[in-house]
């Protein structure tokens, strides 16, 4: 995969993120940028015909180990954030009974 | 003695785990304990380490200090620490008898330290993003531990807009490792130097700077800070202001720092961003009603005054002064916010327009609260006087900077000469909680911003080695200074603020709406690829 594409992931999440009016949409579009980084990470630590690193017989190419280290911690990070996120939404939906931002936006001048 | 970085992560960490297990009446002093160890374990690691900052390298597990995880502290990273570690004890004292029932508001408190104090230390930059991940998850989950709707709009809201910062810090990384094939500060720095001007570095300068921006609140990324701090409770609301805000400035010297050997001249913009923020902050201030909502506010102009501070060179004198408000605006601010926090409580409202007779009713809050407001407000012999006054003296040459400081300084004055109508008023018939670790955290507080503003020659020359033996808080220019300030916000108060002119009202009811956020936040990188690529 092209380097180039994972940057058309990111841009699509910040379209969503900048155009989207519900709360769900915009968390999704929060996890598709963070998506695209980390495919952007990894593809630039890889090599073409390279294995998995771990040095064994016969392996001379490897992939670099340290971009797939650091993106396992932030896939952890990011499905935290995501679950916090969407904790959150209940939550809203429960005092304003909607996930629009704009609708809630309203109900809190209309209190 | 080596060991003492990562127990400083570590002691509150555990300690929250502690508390979170053993739900009894008497865990509340295990924190207290804890913190006593980590302030005298810092005390000890300062005495040790604090003159020769290159035996401060640690690395975990003895890996390739490239490759491995590791922590790295000088004396501005310790500075932060002592200034973390007094924030952290003072809002303990200040929640101690709240926190009786409730046992995971301390859990949190606890653990937010830990993952601060590692933010603080930590030497490359993976790990930098894992704290500023951390620090957001547990801050979002404070905001919205008041558990009612519009903190926890306000917890999501902050949440995403700092996550979506975030991530542009980490693509940062990216570009870094790409570049250098290391994560850590020092070697990258060190790699800087003799490189050629890639558009590749600028693009990771520009990356590591949005992040930075987002969690310093800086102009156009600043809405989501009013929200979060407006409606969390007092104590968590005067950490946040007061010291996790700051971690976005630390992380703007940190990297400023890293690419020095590149030499961008990122002045001139970040001082126009910290003017635009200064200003802005203060105009919605005026305009609200809301008594911590025009504290947040004021946090977002105090901000902006920092970053016109720290945005110099950092030989400059104008850069200490950004550094000595950062501190003075965590005492004073904290201050603020504790007693706002007493106030609200004791009427039950949040309206400016509602509470009156404060004097009367509870004179020691009063005058701490007094205290907390001559400072902000630059008066002689108190400690925000200090820092405007290095900023002031160092901007002095150029005119349309010091007019910016002018503006801002008059709006400021004239915000708190409206929140002290607080203060005036027939008695009122309200219950009064007396609680002493509150008032004992406060006046704590409140001497301590006496004493930077009194003694602040031997604290700074002692610790930073900055002579500011210019700067005189006795005589009568400054107090005439003073007062001219306090006169024209006073006039400006009456004619305008008081009247709630259509102005007003409007700036009050402008609403930045989260798509329009996110559209600011783009907006934001244009602007920064603009002035560092292609002018």
């Amino acid at each position: 995969m092209d380097p180039i594409l994972t940057f058309v992931v990111i841009l699509i999440g910040f379209y969503g993120l900048s155009t989207s009016t519900n709360i769900i949409k915009s968390v999704f579009c929060v996890t598709i940028i963070e998506s695209g980084v980390i495919l952007l990470f990894l593809n630039l630590g890889n090599l073409d015909g390279g294995t998995i690193p771990i040095v064994g017989e016969g392996v001379t190419m490897i992939a670099d180990p340290l971009p797939q280290a650091l993106m396992i911690t932030t896939i952890v990070i990011g499905s935290t954030v995501t679950a916090l996120a969407l904790m959150l939404c209940i939550k809203v939906f429960h005092h304003y009974g909607t996930v629009e931002w704009a609708e809630i936006l309203r109900r809190e001048e209309g209190k | 003695m080596q060991f003492i970085p990562v127990y400083l992560i570590f002691i509150p960490v555990i300690t929250a785990l502690f508390i979170y297990v053993f739900k009894n009446k008497h865990i509340n002093y295990l924190a207290l304990v804890a913190q006593l160890a980590m302030t005298i374990l810092l005390i000890m690691y300062f005495t040790a380490y604090g003159d020769n900052p290159e035996a401060t390298l640690f690395v975990f597990g003895d890996w390739d200090a490239r490759v491995g995880i590791s922590l790295y502290n000088d004396r501005l990273s310790i500075s932060f620490m002592f200034l973390t570690i007094f924030t952290w004890w003072m809002v303990l004292i200040y929640t101690f008898n709240f926190r009786e029932t409730d046992h995971n508001f301390l859990f949190f408190l606890m653990f937010l330290q830990g993952v601060f104090l590692g933010f603080l230390q930590s030497n490359d930059l993976f790990n930098l993003f894992v704290f500023l991940e951390l620090t957001t998850i547990i801050v979002t989950i404070l905001i919205a531990f008041k558990k009612t709707g519009d903190a926890y709009r306000a917890g999501i809201y902050y949440e995403l807009i700092n996550v979506s910062g975030v991530l542009f810090f980490l693509l940062g990384i990216i570009i870094l490792y790409n570049s250098f094939g290391t994560i850590n500060l020092l070697a990258i720095k060190a790699g800087l130097e003799g490189m050629e001007d890639l558009t590749a570095l600028r693009m990771a300068y520009i990356f590591l700077m949005v992040g930075a921006s987002v969690k310093a609140a800086l102009f156009p990324l600043y809405t989501w800070l009013p929200k979060a701090h407006g409606v969390a409770q007092s104590g968590i609301s005067a950490l946040l202001s007061g010291l996790i805000v700051k971690g976005g400035l630390y992380l703007f010297i940190r990297i400023n720092d890293m690419f020095s050997p590149a030499n961008y001249s990122y002045s001139d913009f970040f001082f126009v961003v910290g003017g635009i923020t200064a200003g802005i902050g203060v105009m919605f201030a005026l305009s609200q009603k809301d008594i911590k909502q025009i504290l947040a506010y004021h946090t977002v102009s105090q901000v902006g005054i920092m970053m016109m501070g720290l945005s110099s060179l950092p030989t400059n004198d104008l850069f200490y002064g950004g550094l000595y408000h950062v501190f003075n605006h965590a005492l004073f601010k904290s201050l603020l916010f504790l007693g706002a926090g007493v106030i609200i409580k004791a009427y039950r409202s949040k309206k400016v327009a509602d509470i009156r007779g404060v004097m009367r009713t509870m004179p020691v809050v009063s005058i701490l609260m007094i205290v907390g407001m001559l400072s902000i407000t630059g008066a002689p012999l108190f400690n925000g006087f200090i820092s405007k006054t290095i900023i002031k003296y160092g901007i002095y040459d150029q005119e349309w900077k010091y007019w910016i400081l002018f503006f801002v300084n008059i709006g400021t004055a004239t915000s708190f000469i409206k929140m002290s109508q607080i203060f005036f008023g027939p008695r009122p018939m309200t219950i009064i909680l007396k609680d002493a670790p509150q008032r004992l955290s406060m006046i704590i507080i409140a001497f301590s911003c006496v004493m930077l503003g009194t003694l602040y020659i031997p604290i700074s020359s002692g610790y930073f080695g900055v002579d500011l033996s210019y700067i005189t808080p006795f005589g009568l220019i400054p107090l005439y200074d003073y007062i001219a300030t306090l006169t024209i916000g006073f006039c400006f108060y009456k004619l305008v603020i008081e009247k709630d002119v259509t102005m007003v009202r409007y700036i009050r009811e402008f609403k930045v709406s989260f798509e329009t956020a996110n559209y600011l936040m783009i907006g934001y990188v244009v602007a920064l690829v603009t002035y560092f690529i292609i002018l």
